[in-house]
């Protein structure tokens, strides 16, 4: 098994992600919801019985409906930060993978890219890149460059592994009828191997999105500028409890979002594309 | 016959497709297996007939008729671990020895393993000297022959056999099929084979029950009288050769086409 | 990384050697001329400070807390994550709750997961927590969609077996699912000392984080490079050790 196999495998291994397990037959909508569903029931549970019986005062661990009331009824002062990470996250992402679809096209133009490339971008895969957020931020100085260069970075690895994978294993009867009439290697690219790797790049997306919304709040947390992360920093300095909790919400709904959204559009675009 | 071992009386099985359609893979099928009789259920590919042996094996409900084994429900006699079977994929237990294959259905079922029993099972197939061979290291033939021991382990009422030697290439194929027809000569019990080797069932089965595509209805009944034990000699036998077209061609035409598949 | 290498074929060892050695040129050079302002030191300077004693007993310390915690918290997240997925196979009731459960609280964001577990289990226990629920997801994933994808003859066997699913569980999934759980560990050695990196930021007072946050705010640029290598090669190394790992259990089970 060559390194680039190896580090592919780990990746693909991670996208397995979701598991589809059969639905209950029997029974209803709210069947299936409890069974979906009771563990995070069980959680919000636990919070109010554990805020409440330990009579915590609301600086220490406000209750759930505090939180939601803060969330709800002061909107206005989480949506610019709401809208800087995520405006921050997409504009990684975007130029994340498309980095990862151009290093994808020149390993598949030239093996001695590819040579060069595979072990080093295995070593770039077990680097715990967002510990290296310091590092980035002493080099890209303090603020939203740094945000977009950890959001590109987390994005570049699986948009590159993965195209570079469907580049690779193109059909053979496809790519010989191309063959046969004389297509030149950018008209084999451009009409057949780019739309090949199209799922990849899905499924490079569907692991992405949440990350890059994660890794820019914790950016955002340690260099302080605008964004979510640092609605929470300020938050728990400014003894603002609900706040702070209430930040960690959206920013959890955020990335459940992101996530669901991602794996629509995955979803979508495997069904047009295959 | 008394009570049969095996009843499948106007079964119907039918397969959920998408919204509100479904595939009927068998059509008011009726099957009877008497006690310690061994029956072929012949049929082209799609036929239904391993639908018929997942019936028995308790894998699948009907979804009409009843299927019984000696008058109870499948899932009983499950319960009870009184079934053995082998299919196609030798299912076997990649990180155990053969030994510990063929120890599964004790350890299964919560029994302690008859150490003597498996020795004898090794050597019925003729495994004696790769007890402690893992099935990777052995050839295809050798791992089918270990399936069949790790079925015939509890000295099962039903034994059920789905393609058992499908997989396997043609020599290897008639090899085992001789080799199965010795073992069962030695126990006896109550067997219902699946295939679509025409040979295969002629040679190991007391009858043969061919089916028709899609729906899967029973179209002949052939009883194959040869004695016991059957060896090579049997194949060679002109009334093999002449049962055996005789099947091959109502085979050919149940395989054409004209049966609707779908059912509202 | 020399067992990764020897199983490469000599043809691809010179061109992903002459990728090494580009990188770190090109990161020497940037230091050299200056490229990327005052931050990016040379490769000597960061040489030079690893080398030297204070130094080394500085990263020591800071490595052995964050591999401590790492270490604790892959064998904690790794087992619990584990004990859910056989749960959630014994109990189909309560699988796709736990599958909900895992999703959500991986994506509850570690800054905000930071203060609270720093309220409940304290400033130490805090990375070792994180790193074990960075693990413990990695390990959950791949457990669970180990069990549920056991070769359908194989369950058929135990059927007719009348194999309780405990018995089915232990017997089968489990041995035939752990090539692709340990498929998660290698993914779970690394997320744990990222996460017990991470975990330091939110006042912890020793480890590889509080080197990296305190040089970054201090402007000490070789301190904090070698800190940023040495969690480096601390993710590497247990990514390496895992893959050991891996090829024997895949030797092993299949």
């Amino acid at each position: 098994m060559t390194l680039a196999e190896e580090s592919e495998r780990i990746v693909r291994a991670r996208a397995a992600a979701p598991v589809r397990r059969p639905a209950p037959r029997t029974g209803g909508v709210v069947r299936r919801v409890v069974s979906r569903y009771w563990t995070i029931a069980v959680l919000l549970v636990g919070w109010q019985l554990w805020a409440s019986l330990n009579g915590y005062n609301r600086i220490v661990v406000p209750q759930p409906g505090e939180v939601v009331a803060d969330v709800v009824g002061n909107s206005g002062a989480y949506l610019p930060d709401l809208l800087a990470t995520l405006g921050m996250s997409a504009a990684g992402l975007l130029t994340g993978m498309a980095a990862g679809v151009a290093l994808a096209v020149a390993v598949w133009t030239s093996p001695l890219v590819s040579g060069m490339t595979t072990p080093i971008a295995l070593i770039m895969r077990s680097v715990p890149v967002v510990a290296m957020i310091p590092v980035l931020a002493r080099v890209f100085g303090y603020g939203w460059q740094t945000v977009l260069v950890i959001t590109t970075i987390v994005s570049f690895f699986p948009a590159f592994v993965f195209v570079a994978a469907r580049l690779r294993d193109a059909p053979r009867s496809t790519s010989d009828v191309f063959a046969v009439l004389g297509a030149s290697r950018v008209t084999v690219l451009r009409r057949l191997l780019l739309p090949h790797a199209v799922p990849g790049l899905l499924v490079a997306f569907r692991l992405t999105a949440p990350s890059a919304v994660l890794a820019a709040m914790l950016a955002e947390y340690l260099m302080g500028g605008r964004g979510l992360g640092v609605l929470f920093a300020q938050s728990v300095s400014f003894y603002q409890p609900e706040r702070a909790w209430g930040t960690a919400l959206v920013a959890t709904v955020v990335s459940v979002a992101c996530f669901v959204g991602a794996r629509a559009v995955e979803r979508r675009g495997l069904a047009r594309m295959t | 016959m008394s009570q049969p071992a095996i009843a499948l009386q106007s079964v119907v099985k039918e397969f959920p497709l998408r919204r509100g359609t479904a595939v009927r893979a068998l059509d008011r099928f009726d099957l009877q297996i008497a006690d310690g009789e061994f029956v072929a259920v012949l049929g082209p590919s799609g036929c239904g007939k391993s639908t018929v042996l997942r019936l028995v094996a308790g894998l699948d409900t009907p979804s009409e008729g009843t299927v019984t084994i000696e008058g109870a429900r499948p899932a009983d006699l499950v319960r009870g671990h009184r079934l053995g079977v082998a299919f196609q994929e030798h299912a076997l237990l990649p990180w155990a020895s053969a030994r510990a294959n063929v120890e599964l259905p004790w350890k299964v079922a919560g029994r302690p393993v008859d150490t003597a029993r498996v020795d004898e099972l090794l050597e019925l197939v003729g495994l004696t000297g790769f007890a402690d061979a893992r099935p990777r290291q052995l050839s295809g033939g050798m791992r089918q022959r270990v399936a069949i021991a790790r079925a015939l382990a509890l000295t099962p009422d039903v034994l059920l056999l789905d393609e058992p030697f499908g997989a396997l290439d043609a020599v290897t194929r008639r090899r085992m099929n001789l080799e199965l027809a010795r073992i069962w000569a030695e126990e006896r019990i109550t067997t219902l084979l699946v295939t679509h080797d025409v040979d295969e069932a002629v040679l190991l089965a007391d009858r043969v029950v061919v089916m028709t595509g899609r729906p899967g209805r029973v179209r002949h009944t052939e009883s194959i009288d040869f004695p016991r034990p059957r060896r090579t000699e049997v194949t060679r036998d002109p009334a093999f050769h002449e049962i055996v077209d005789r099947l091959t061609r109502l085979l050919d035409e149940s395989d054409e086409p004209g049966h609707s598949d779908a059912a509202a | 990384m020399s067992a990764l290498l020897a199983r490469v074929p000599r043809r691809t060892v010179l061109p992903a050697v002459a990728g090494i050695v580009l990188l770190v040129v090109a990161a020497d050079a940037i230091g050299r001329l200056g490229l990327a302002g005052a931050a990016w030191p040379t490769v000597t300077d960061v040489v030079d400070y690893l080398t030297s004693p204070t130094a080394q007993t500085l990263l020591g310390r800071a490595l052995a807390a964050t591999g401590t915690a790492a270490a604790i918290g892959f064998v904690a997240g790794g087992l619990g994550a584990l004990a859910l997925a056989l749960l959630g196979a014994l109990l189909p009731a309560a699988g796709p709750g736990l599958d909900r459960l895992a999703a959500v609280v991986h994506a509850v964001p570690l800054i905000a997961l930071a203060p609270l577990l720093v309220t409940t289990v304290g400033r130490e226990g805090t990375s070792t927590v994180i790193a074990a629920l960075a693990a413990g997801f990695a390990v959950f994933v791949a457990a669970t969609s180990a069990l549920a994808s056991t070769a359908r003859a194989g369950r058929d066997v135990f059927a007719v077996l009348g194999a309780s699913r405990l018995s089915t569980v232990l017997r089968l999934q489990l041995p035939a699912g752990l090539p692709t759980i340990v498929d998660g560990l290698t993914l779970a050695a690394p997320a744990a000392v990222l996460g017990a990196v991470i975990g330091e930021w939110f006042g912890a007072r020793r480890g590889l984080g509080v080197l990296l946050v305190s040089a970054m705010q201090n402007v000490q640029i070789p301190l904090l490079w070698s800190a940023a290598l040495s969690a480096a090669a601390l993710s590497l190394a247990a990514y390496v050790l895992l893959v050991a790992l891996r090829g024997w259990v895949t030797r092993r089970f299949t």
